[in-house]
């Protein structure tokens, strides 16, 4: 071997292990960097997409918007009034566990957020959405739709406004559940290698003699620090039962094939 | 050659630009065109050995800082088997082994025969995704593998090769524009011919 061919492989073995040797703090450093250099790219990017959308939208037609914005105006009264409702009621029963002495107190701020970018990676089911931490989203928070728990915010891309969410169809993404109508709680969970439109989650850990059957709901536990509790995952479409434990596929509430509109729980706890 | 190495780094770095616009074709088992590490495959075959361990190692730096993902966070008494996640860096050696391979047919290459370069860049693509794969069966336990993902890598790969002729008439261009010869051999002989 020649010798600056030798002097290239060290070279290379040494860099190995010093990117190798990186904490996750270190990690995420070089991640901002790499994605504050990416910036001025997907912002044009970006940009260049919402034109062509807003020419595609010019482009329908206008009668049709007319009926389409008149539907809106309509349903956006209608969820103005039940807000506000919803507001008096929260307050109202901020003021009676404060009342009864509740150490929990909890309000439920959503931001809503457009999904920009689709899985931009080969293994990992994740998105990207159009909000960041100049509207208060940090890492951990959980995003729903109105259909039920799309998953987490993995990362903020700094001062891009844009922040990646891990679906809860992703392996990585494990979210505490319990099923409706019975004790029986697990770990729900994506499945690996499974790309397909409408994936299937895995609720591992029951009990083995579980009492759950198919069609039944699962929920949120709302243990484990990062989901609140009673927030909609799927219903059960399986059953396994095992020497150990039992384990039941469970069919998303939500459409992952559809996903536009998303909403971000902004931690309010204290 | 310093010249030609230099863009070529140029050009790979470029090609991270072009893979944040490239999206999985969801009517194709979610497969995608791998712009990046084709162009390392390509450049490789077409440089000497140190510069396509720097092209190694830039590619799976960059191509980790891309792709990885955060901790998983929560209570850890909840979940007390957290999902593993494969380790930063991993990529600059999966890089760095399919630069190998690729050299491996550089004499070809250098005889003006760019097609096998081409044809070998497919198939050093699904092993690379295979590698990926295995290496998040081994992490995760459980080995897992669907038809779905199989046919996955096969599409993906087959997709990127595709691209191969365009970027190696890239590398063509970029090399008669810095003077180097990419294939010497093939000119000794085209030469001869005449």
């Amino acid at each position: 071997m020649k010798p600056l061919n030798l002097i290239a492989l060290l070279l290379f073995l040494g860099g190995s292990v010093w990117a190798f040797t990186r904490s996750e703090r270190g990690v995420r450093d070089v991640q901002d960097i790499y994605f504050s250099a990416m910036s001025p790219f997907l912002k044009s990017g970006s940009k260049m997409e919402t034109e062509a959308r807003t020419f595609l939208t010019e482009t329908r037609h206008s009668k049709e918007l007319e009926v389409e914005l008149a539907f809106v105006r309509g349903e956006l009264g209608r969820l103005r009034i039940i807000e506000s409702r919803y507001r008096e009621l929260e307050t109202e029963n901020d003021r009676l566990r404060h009342a009864l002495d509740y150490k929990k107190a909890t309000h439920f701020d959503v931001i809503p957020a457009q999904v920009i970018r689709r899985q931009p990676t080969t293994w990992w089911q994740t998105v990207d959405i159009d909000a960041g931490e100049e509207r208060g989203i940090g890492t951990q928070l959980a995003v729903l739709s109105n259909e039920g728990l799309v998953g987490k915010i993995d990362r903020i891309y700094k001062d891009q406004n844009r922040s990646s969410v891990l679906l809860l169809t992703d392996e990585k993404c494990q979210v505490s559940a319990r099923v409706e109508g019975s004790p029986e709680v697990g770990i729900l969970s994506g499945q690996r290698g499974r790309f397909d439109g409408s994936p299937l989650l895995r609720l591992r850990f029951l009990s083995t003699d579980a009492a759950v059957r198919v069609g039944q709901r699962v929920f949120t536990t709302g243990r484990g620090e990062i989901f609140r509790a009673n927030i909609l995952l799927g219903r059960i479409v399986s059953v396994e039962k095992g020497a150990l434990d039992s384990e039941a596929l469970v069919k998303p509430s939500v459409n992952f094939a559809d996903l536009s509109t998303v909403f971000v729980v902004l931690s309010a706890d204290p | 050659m310093i010249r030609y190495s230099f863009i070529t780094i140029i050009l790979l770095l470029a090609s991270f630009v072009v893979q944040q616009f490239l999206p999985a074709f969801t009517g194709m088992h979610h497969s995608r065109i791998l712009i990046v590490q084709l162009v390392f495959l390509c450049a490789a075959v077409t440089v000497e050995q140190p510069t396509m361990l720097i092209l190694a190692f830039m590619g799976g730096f960059f191509w980790d800082a891309n792709c990885a993902l955060g901790p998983h966070g929560g209570d850890p008494q909840i979940y007390t088997q957290p999902v593993e996640s494969l380790r930063f860096g991993y990529s600059i050696l999966l890089f760095g082994a399919m630069g190998f391979l690729m050299q491996g047919i550089q004499p070809l290459f250098k005889q003006g025969k760019w097609q096998f370069s081409a044809f070998l860049s497919g198939i050093a693509i699904f092993l690379y995704l295979t590698a990926e794969y295995v290496l998040i069966n081994f992490v995760r336990g459980e080995f897992v593998l669907s038809k779905a993902t199989v046919i996955q890598m096969a599409f993906t790969s087959l997709l990127t090769m595709l691209f191969s002729p365009f970027v190696f008439w890239l590398l063509f261009r970029i090399a008669s524009i810095c003077n180097h010869s990419i294939n010497p051999e093939a000119g000794k002989k085209r030469r001869r011919a005449f």
